[in-house]
């Protein structure tokens, strides 16, 4: 699909997804002249298929599906130098998070699995215990992502060294948590949050 | 800002690492503001900030986390004190961001069921000390100098990025690491890579990425000079020092170089007993620095 | 002459870095005829010409030779000193021992041996020196304007407030050029014509200024401060004093189907027609060649309705002749066509883009004339096919220009600011439209200039894609454009409703003609050639002529009136005098020898050699000899070279001194 010739009309340039994108991250996507700063400091650039700065090309463009498919928008590390050096103040950070979010939402095919679900259950860690379980978050992600023996040598020394909290407690406070969740979840199937 | 008082007093929020994996970061903190005799009160039923994972995926979420956190931290009296880099940025970014959005806001209010109270002020524990405890007072409150220890300090992306949010020093040439720990006597090095990213939340889906990105970290606190790395990030800490021997393997290139929190380094310097400071924690052991500079 | 001074400079350490000064002194003194000699570190400064004119008034020294820099830079300074002792200036000559000598060479004795060479010649030349004086010639404080466009108004306004009287030849029926078939224009989106026709209106009123429209030069002859040009008024048809401007006879007209080319052919006029509602002056012209009275004598509805009698069919193309004394070259620009040329032609045509044959593919000026209130559509735009409002339109820029291999190698300075005005034009009219255009670079140096180009993107919605066309043609109704997006890296392609082609800024057809007519140089690209680049940049190497606006080269509005203005000052400058003063470093014709093979005529490029008739006292012609007039010629000496009877020769440099000076080696 990269390469693949790209026909531009009214019905193939999705600016509505444009406008969303803009609306999510606060920030304006027409700004960018392509200028490449963005690329330039990238740490995560030479991981990524396409580059942040051709990300933006292609939003520009309203190529939703391009974007979104790809897995060069997991591979942002959020380190914010694109949207602090970016001559033009357009907040990059903020339009990847966007699109992610969107993709999220999306459930479309993204080569980037792993990352995904790295990110899924972190989250879900946050829902069922309040603060962050870092072993459980491990020894899932190694379950489910096939890789059991991932960081496998590490294990003991960690745990040796006081680093491995293997219980954990769930906060006082988990029903008002559990309550923020359900309301965001509400705010969303009523169409008033994105 | 809080005037200059004789006694400083601080709410303060931890963040999950710092009760787990960074845990020697909360001791050697703890033990710090002790022998500084600056109050230090954590926020009851505090919750994940949601960190990078959060926001990444659901900016709603990460904001709605955070805004829990400043209201729960009202129950305490003080600015609120963070030590983690990522929870800082977490809480200060949603700060701003509830602050330009109204719709945001509202949405966030209904999340929470309760009105906002987001006024907290926020400081990390580097503008606490520089800033409202003083230089000088921590100059002055330093029992074993650190001298002969060439620190590199490492700022990592989210202490200054991005700019305008954090507001702790330039986003492109920060000093004020540097200022707090120079205050012990050590030395600081020069050094190219004091604000590039360390490979962050990759280290657990994607580790090549840190190995990679973390190996040119400290290739360039070598090159530098520098005996040992400082950080303020548990994020940091763990890709610098936890995963350094397979950077070693995967690079063919020995570094042996120890990554302290800036707390632990502080606190020894504020005659802090050394078996409050975590330093067994570290997966890259300290120790023989320390007794080459005579400083155990 | 024999009390001659020899000044060698150190220039600093310039020189005598190099040379030994002292030595080529005392050996300049050793000359025959050298009366005086000195080295002194900055001849050029305040002392040294003290040291100067010190030197003459003690010495009594008749010739002056200045060994130091290149006369280019400081001759006049050291003429002026010499004038101020009493010497003649042309009696003060240069020996260039700095840029000729010890900027060049590194060996000291061999520099040397040669700055004393330099000396040597120089003194031999001055010997010979004859003392000349200013050549003055008189002014005709009247100036020719060629060209009615807003470059050619411009100066007309400037030069006629200023109190003198200006005659501008205008080829079209009215004045207004290409800016008066602009819809809006940029940075600002004023109305081309409501900025433009006071103007127009002031330059009709004008007492001082004469128009002539429908005109053409026919010939120029003379010199600064004197040309006697002829121009020929084409016949209109219609009597200027008597028509009032009615219109009824356009209305009346039978032919209504006549192209306009005013309006790119979009549009259609009568036989007897003005080009544009608001044309100055206000009287129409009936094109002969399409005009059913002129070619089979049927008809003259326009005469039988004309009220005050006004249309004339008999009426004959008239001979002007003006007296100026500067001429100002204003005759602006014509849009690249992408047509086939002819075989050999130096540009190619766009087979790529059909060579002109899509309907619904046009250019700039067309799109002016669709978007214009007063245009053939009322300002809709709508597809020169089928009239339909387009929804999707594509604009291409740089066709033609920055193609060195098509023939066009220039950058059109002007198209990136159309192009985004074009957009934002579209925008406004056809709302739910969309404009894409494909660049190379936004090039958007003026005022406001990069502002207005990212409000077209960030504002008006357009999509800027960088990359070029490789091909349009006809699908159905649509034009296919297969382009690149050079970010992304892939083909892109559009079905487009128009297309919209920034074609290259070209002087005007005839460029080539007139310049030979008023004597001055043009490029390969016929734009005239300014004197220098940076520093003379609205005049002619051609003395009295100056240039303004596009036919220099591509210029956007701005830039074409602070240009014309600047020609203003000019010629200003030059009617601030009654006399000319020139250098009289001028070819004289020795006219006993002279044969009149009129060779140095044809070489002469200033066209300064006339024939001069010699004849005896009873009026019969002995012969015919050249004549070289001292306020034309430039002091280039080909003329002496060419002459084979050494019947010319530059005064300060005739062949004898040449001689000498290399006889003395």
């Amino acid at each position: 699909m990269k390469h693949s010739k790209m026909t531009l009309s009214a019905e193939t340039m999705n600016l509505g997804f444009v406008k969303k994108v803009e609306q999510l991250s606060g920030s304006s996507v027409r700004r960018c002249f392509q200028c490449g700063k963005c690329s330039a400091g990238c740490p995560m650039r030479s991981f990524m298929e396409h580059p942040p700065n051709r990300i933006v090309r292609l939003l520009q463009l309203g190529q939703y599906e391009r974007v979104l498919a790809g897995r060069s928008i997991w591979y942002c590390a959020s380190c914010e130098t694109c949207t602090t050096r970016c001559p033009n103040k357009v907040d990059l950070a903020a339009i990847m998070d966007a699109l992610r979010k969107l993709s999220w939402d999306a459930q479309g095919p993204s080569k980037e699995s792993l990352v995904q679900l790295a990110n899924r259950l972190f989250i879900d860690n946050i829902r069922t215990y309040g603060r962050q379980y870092e072993m459980r978050l491990a020894a899932v992600f190694n379950l489910k992502s096939g890789k059991l023996l991932k960081d496998f040598m590490l294990g003991p020394s960690l745990f040796t060294k006081g680093k491995l909290k293997v219980f954990h407690k769930k906060n006082r406070n988990i029903g008002e948590i559990e309550r923020i969740f359900s309301r965001i979840e509400e705010l969303r199937r009523k169409g008033e949050a994105t | 800002m809080t005037p200059a008082k004789n006694i400083l007093n601080y709410s303060y929020y931890p963040g999950c690492s710092l009760h787990a994996s960074a845990k020697e970061y909360d001791e050697s903190t703890r033990g710090l503001f002790k022998a500084l005799k600056i109050g230090l009160h954590e926020v009851p039923d505090w919750l994940c900030c949601g960190a990078t994972p959060a926001h990444n995926v659901d900016e709603l979420l990460s904001l709605s986390l955070c805004a829990k956190n400043l209201e729960l931290s009202n129950k305490v009296d003080g600015d609120l004190a963070v030590a983690c880099a990522a929870c800082f940025s977490r809480l200060k970014v949603t700060q701003h961001r509830l602050a330009e959005n109204e719709e945001k806001r509202h949405q966030v209010a209904y999340a929470l069921d309760a009105p906002l109270a987001l006024d907290k002020p926020v400081k990390h524990l580097l503008e606490i000390l520089a800033a409202d405890f003083g230089l000088d007072r921590l100059a002055a409150a330093v029992q074993k100098p650190l001298s002969g220890l060439r620190v590199a300090c490492y700022y990592g992306c989210l202490l200054t990025r991005p700019p305008d949010v954090p507001e702790l020093d330039d986003c492109e040439d920060p000093s004020i690491m540097e200022r707090v720990i120079g205050a012990t006597g050590a030395e600081t090095v020069s050094w190219s890579h004091r604000m590039e990213c360390c490979g962050a939340n990759f280290t657990l889906s994607r580790p090549g990425v840190v190995l990679k990105l973390s190996g040119e970290i400290l290739a360039s606190a070598k090159r530098g000079g520098a005996d040992c790395i400082m950080v303020a990030c548990p994020l940091c800490h763990g890709n610098l020092d936890i995963r350094q021997k397979e950077i070693e393997e995967a690079s063919g290139r020995h570094y042996g170089m120890p990554v302290f929190y800036m707390t632990q380094l502080l606190a020894l310097a504020a005659g802090v007993s050394t078996s409050k400071l975590g330093f067994g924690s570290m997966m890259v052991s300290p120790e023989p620095l320390l007794k080459a500079k005579n400083l155990l | 002459m024999s009390r001659i001074g020899v000044f060698v400079c150190h220039c600093g350490e310039n020189i005598s870095r190099t040379v030994d000064v002292e030595k080529v002194a005392a050996e300049a003194g050793r000359l025959f005829g050298v009366a005086y000699t000195c080295d002194y570190k900055y001849m050029c400064s305040d002392p040294g010409q003290n040291l100067l004119k010190k030197a003459v008034a003690e010495h009594k020294l008749e010739g002056i030779v200045v060994a130091a820099c290149s006369p280019r830079m400081h001759e006049k300074t050291f003429r002026n000193a010499a004038k101020a002792a009493g010497v003649n200036p042309f009696l003060c000559e240069m020996a260039n021992i700095r840029e000729h000598c010890s900027w060049v060479h590194e060996d000291r004795d061999e520099a040397t041996a040669k700055a004393i060479d330099i000396v040597t010649m120089m003194v031999e030349r001055v010997k010979r020196n004859k003392k000349l004086q200013p050549i003055t010639v008189p002014v005709t404080k009247k100036a020719l304007i060629i060209g009615g466009g807003i470059a050619g108004i411009q100066s007309a306004l400037d030069i006629a407030d200023s109190g003198h009287q200006v005659v501008l030849v205008e080829r079209e029926p009215s004045i207004g050029g290409h800016m008066a078939q602009l819809s809006e224009t940029f940075p600002t989106l004023d109305c081309s014509q409501c900025i433009m026709t006071p103007k127009m209106v002031d330059v009709v009123n004008h007492p001082n200024i004469t128009l002539h429209t429908y005109s053409e030069i026919e010939a120029v002859e003379g010199y600064i401060g004197n040309f006697q040009v002829k121009v020929r008024k084409k016949a209109r048809s219609v009597d200027m004093a008597k028509c009032t401007g009615c219109g009824i006879c356009m209305a009346k007209c039978p032919q209504k189907k006549i192209p306009n080319s005013f309006d790119k052919n979009l549009g259609f006029r009568p036989a007897i027609y003005v080009p544009f509602p608001q044309a100055v002056p206000n009287t129409p012209v009936i094109d002969r060649e399409n005009c059913t009275w002129f070619k089979t004598g049927k008809c003259g509805v326009c005469q039988k309705v004309c009220g005050p009698g006004a249309v004339d069919y008999t009426q004959e193309d008239e001979i002007v002749v003006e007296q100026v004394g500067a001429v100002v070259v204003a005759t602006g620009f014509q849009l690249y066509d992408i047509g086939p040329k002819p075989a050999g032609s130096p540009i190619e045509g766009y087979g790529e883009f059909g060579y002109g044959t899509i309907p619904d593919v046009i250019d700039g000026l067309t799109f002016e004339r669709l978007a214009s209130a007063s245009g053939p559509t009322g300002g809709k735009i709508v597809r020169p096919s089928d009239g339909a409002e387009p929804k999707s339109v594509v604009f291409v820029q740089c066709v033609g220009s920055r193609a060195r291999e098509k023939g066009i190698s220039y950058c059109s300075k002007i198209c990136c600011m159309y192009t985004a005005k074009h957009t934002m034009l579209y925008k406004h009219k056809v709302h739910d439209g969309q404009a894409y255009v494909f660049f190379m670079d936004a090039r958007t140096p003026g005022k406001g200039y990069d502002e207005f180009w990212r409000r077209s993107i960030e504002e008006e919605e357009a999509v800027y894609i960088r990359g070029m066309v490789s091909r349009l043609y006809q699908k159905g109704d649509k034009v296919v454009v297969m382009g690149s997006d050079v970010h992304i890296g892939v083909q892109v392609e559009i079905e487009a409703d128009l297309v919209v082609l920034a074609t290259a800024v070209q002087p005007r057809e005839g460029a080539d003609t007139l310049a030979q007519k008023l004597g001055i140089s043009y490029d390969k690209y016929h734009f005239y050639s300014e004197a220098h680049a940076k520093l003379r940049p609205v005049e002619c190497a051609t003395a009295g002529i100056y240039l303004a606006g596009a036919c220099q080269g591509p210029k956007d509005i701005p830039d074409t009136v602070s240009q014309a203005s600047a020609a203003a000052a000019k010629v200003m400058t030059l009617f601030a005098r009654n006399e000319l003063e020139r250098e009289p470093i001028v070819a004289k014709v020795n006219e006993r020898f002279c044969v009149g093979c009129l060779a140095c005529r044809k070489v002469c490029p200033y066209g300064a050699v006339e024939e001069k008739e010699i004849r005896d006292r009873n009026g019969n012609l002995i012969k015919v000899v050249a004549y070289v007039n001292p306020g034309v010629c430039g002091g280039c000496g080909t003329c002496q070279a060419t002459c084979p009877s050494k019947s010319v020769e530059l005064d300060g440099y005739t062949d004898e001194q040449i001689m000498a000076m290399i006889e003395s080696l």
